[in-house]
């Protein structure tokens, strides 16, 4: 089993001169110890307007920065939103290539389309949309990294022959991923032969027979690269302790503190009635989570916090469901010092990584 | 820590008085409800009670109903409502309301607390258009349609559940408080359009300082709606995750 981190980049009111900084430091201290301790990718989210939540616009400046101080670990694009109002697909090609050479070959790239009205509004674009133009995104996406030279005639972009340049560092070219928020996503993700992230924290028997589908259906996918990328990754919150009572507390401060800020996001659904966005996504979900009757029984149900035994125990359970790799959010709007969180990954790499690293016995 | 409104409960006046809590559920069939969402802008912090946290940006919704039946027979309603939070729950603040009977206005006021005045509400269907217009004292306070309608899924539509202001008759006092209004429906049919308002009196609706900056959708569905007993109630002044009591 894999483990990353996953950043949101939550700064809490009341907004300093230098509160976004911090977070954005803290997070790149933090980034620089996981590769020094052995994690395996960093991911951050693209998200605009969504105040508290995420201050994390462009991570693709982020990932540059988390490749400058670490050596080893891949960076995440998590996601790009393929969405034009956003983003153009010539410049996502370009800026991921670019981002792909800095980094030595170590970027992934995830796709997604955006789930709240406050982005897809704020971009006036069109919700009944975006599904359609991620798909015609992620399959351009790889032949503009590899063709010599491109043009491309779609639905919702085109462009006359011409050399988009860099080409990426990888050959054939980065892994690509989709956003799997959505039930149902991880089946388009299945059937373009791209990796399933996770952005849920659906419980265990949820997860198993998605991933059970996943698994099904990507043996006949039609990959819109070069390769099949088959693997699922999950998030979670990690906070690690020695002792139990406060390794638990504490990450379930962090965990109720990201659901209730998510909580507050509104969901494309809530404002824009559309058949692009039917089913219930992260928002209603994590709503259950953080008010449900089983909200103060998350913690010992698969959340990775507690003491190293505990998280043991739940990373077993999500490896038995067949997840390969597990992206942990560390904080939530600074509730957890920046000392606590880096002894939290020092504990973690030393006490909870070897037990899933152990050489294999024929 | 989201933002939180900054209404002072205690300085509203001509609050609804609900004797009790005890309200018995209604059963509205074939009801038509057109929902007309824009983001507004000015002070809507100032509307929003202090328990509740904005949604981001603001947004109002205009609801115009028609209930072809009901315990005091057919009327139609329109309310106005900014949608915030309470706790991590997506709730319409209704900031005012307009029934076409006396009926109607009484048993809203007195069931579930909606700052109901008595009004001329009519919700009306044309070729490429659906038209819900209010008239109160003479003076049209509101007047906006649904543009262009399409078919969509029943499914695809989803409504936030009320919350409304008033006084609430207990232990021999009145405690002011916020009541939850959280009805069933079952939706039989949706259209979805473009929302466009000609007129809104903002004074009327209680909602000084409101500007339409941005129409984002309307719909039109007909549904039964179920309005519930009394489930929760909330302290106004405090965190709807700190001042939130369970009735049954």
């Amino acid at each position: 089993m894999k483990f990353g981190l996953f950043y949101e980049l939550s700064v809490p009111r009341p907004w300093t001169r230098e509160s976004e900084r911090t977070v954005y430091n803290n997070a790149l201290e933090q980034v620089k110890l996981a590769d020094e301790l052995g994690f395996d990718y960093v991911w951050a989210v693209e998200h605009h307007f969504l105040e508290e939540y995420s201050h994390c616009p462009a991570p693709e400046l982020f990932l540059t920065a988390a490749a400058m101080v670490t050596r080893r670990i891949r960076v995440g694009h998590g996601i790009v939103v393929c969405v034009p109002e956003f983003n153009h697909p010539i410049k996502i090609a370009e800026k991921t290539a670019v981002l792909d050479i800095l980094s030595g070959g170590r970027l992934d790239v995830g796709t997604g389309r955006s789930a709240t009205w406050t982005e897809l509004g704020g971009f006036n674009a069109d919700p009944d949309l975006t599904k359609q133009t991620w798909d015609e995104f992620v399959r351009c996406l790889p032949k503009m990294w590899t063709s010599e030279r491109y043009s491309y005639q779609g639905q919702f972009w085109s462009m006359p022959e011409r050399a988009i340049l860099p080409k990426v560092y990888q050959r054939p070219h980065p892994p690509m991923w989709v956003a799997v928020t959505s039930p149902g996503t991880e089946l388009d993700a299945a059937d373009r032969g791209l990796g399933s992230l996770g952005l849920t924290f659906g419980m265990f028997a949820e997860q198993e027979k998605k991933i059970a589908e996943y698994r099904r259906r990507i043996q006949l996918c039609n990959p819109v690269g070069d390769f099949v990328n088959d693997t699922v990754a999950t998030v979670n919150f990690l906070y690690c302790h020695e002792d139990e009572k406060t390794g638990y507390e504490t990450g379930r401060r962090m965990a109720d503190t990201f659901n209730y800020l998510a909580t507050q996001l509104i969901s494309a659904r809530e404002l824009y009635p559309t058949r692009s966005y039917q089913s219930l996504g992260l928002l209603p979900q994590l709503r259950r989570q953080a008010t449900g009757p089983d909200a103060g029984a998350q913690g010992g149900d698969g959340l990775c916090f507690g003491s190293p035994a505990r998280i043991i125990n739940a990373l077993q359970r999500w490896q038995s469901v067949g997840v390969d790799c597990v992206n942990f959010l560390l904080n939530a709007n600074e509730v957890i010092p920046q000392a606590d969180v880096l002894a939290s990954i020092r504990l973690f790499a030393k006490e909870v990584m070897p037990a899933f690293r152990k050489p294999v016995v024929a | 820590m989201p933002l939180f409104g900054t209404l002072d409960a205690s300085t509203a006046t001509t609050l609804p008085v609900m004797p009790n809590l005890d309200t018995e559920a209604w059963s509205l069939p074939d009801a038509e409800i057109l929902q007309c969402a824009f983001e507004v802008g000015g002070d809507s912090l100032a509307l929003l009670p202090r328990a509740m946290h904005p949604a981001i940006p603001f947004y109002v919704s205009i609801w115009v109903t028609r209930y072809p039946e009901s315990p005091v027979g057919a009327f139609t309603l329109a309310q106005v409502r900014i949608v915030g939070r309470a706790g991590a729950h997506p709730r319409g603040f209704v900031l005012c309301a307009v029934a076409s009977t006396a009926g109607a206005v009484s048993a809203l006021r007195d069931r579930w607390g909606f700052p109901a005045t008595l009004g001329a509400v009519s919700l009306m269907r044309y070729h490429d258009r659906v038209v819900g217009k209010v008239v109160r004292d003479g003076a049209t306070i509101l007047d906006c349609a649904l543009v262009h309608p399409e078919l969509l899924s029943p499914g695809d539509v989803q409504y936030i559940a009320s919350v409304t202001l008033a006084d609430v008759v207990e232990n021999g006092g009145t405690r002011r408080s916020i009541v939850q209004v959280d009805p069933d429906y079952t939706l039989k049919r949706a259209e979805r359009g473009r929302p466009s308002v000609t007129a809104f009196d903002a004074a009327a609706w209680n909602a000084s300082g409101v500007v339409f900056r941005h129409p984002v959708s309307a719909s039109i569905t007909v549904c039964d709606t179920d309005l519930p007993r009394i489930r929760f109630v909330m302290d106004p002044d405090l965190p709807a995750y700190r001042g939130t009591r369970r009735v049954r």
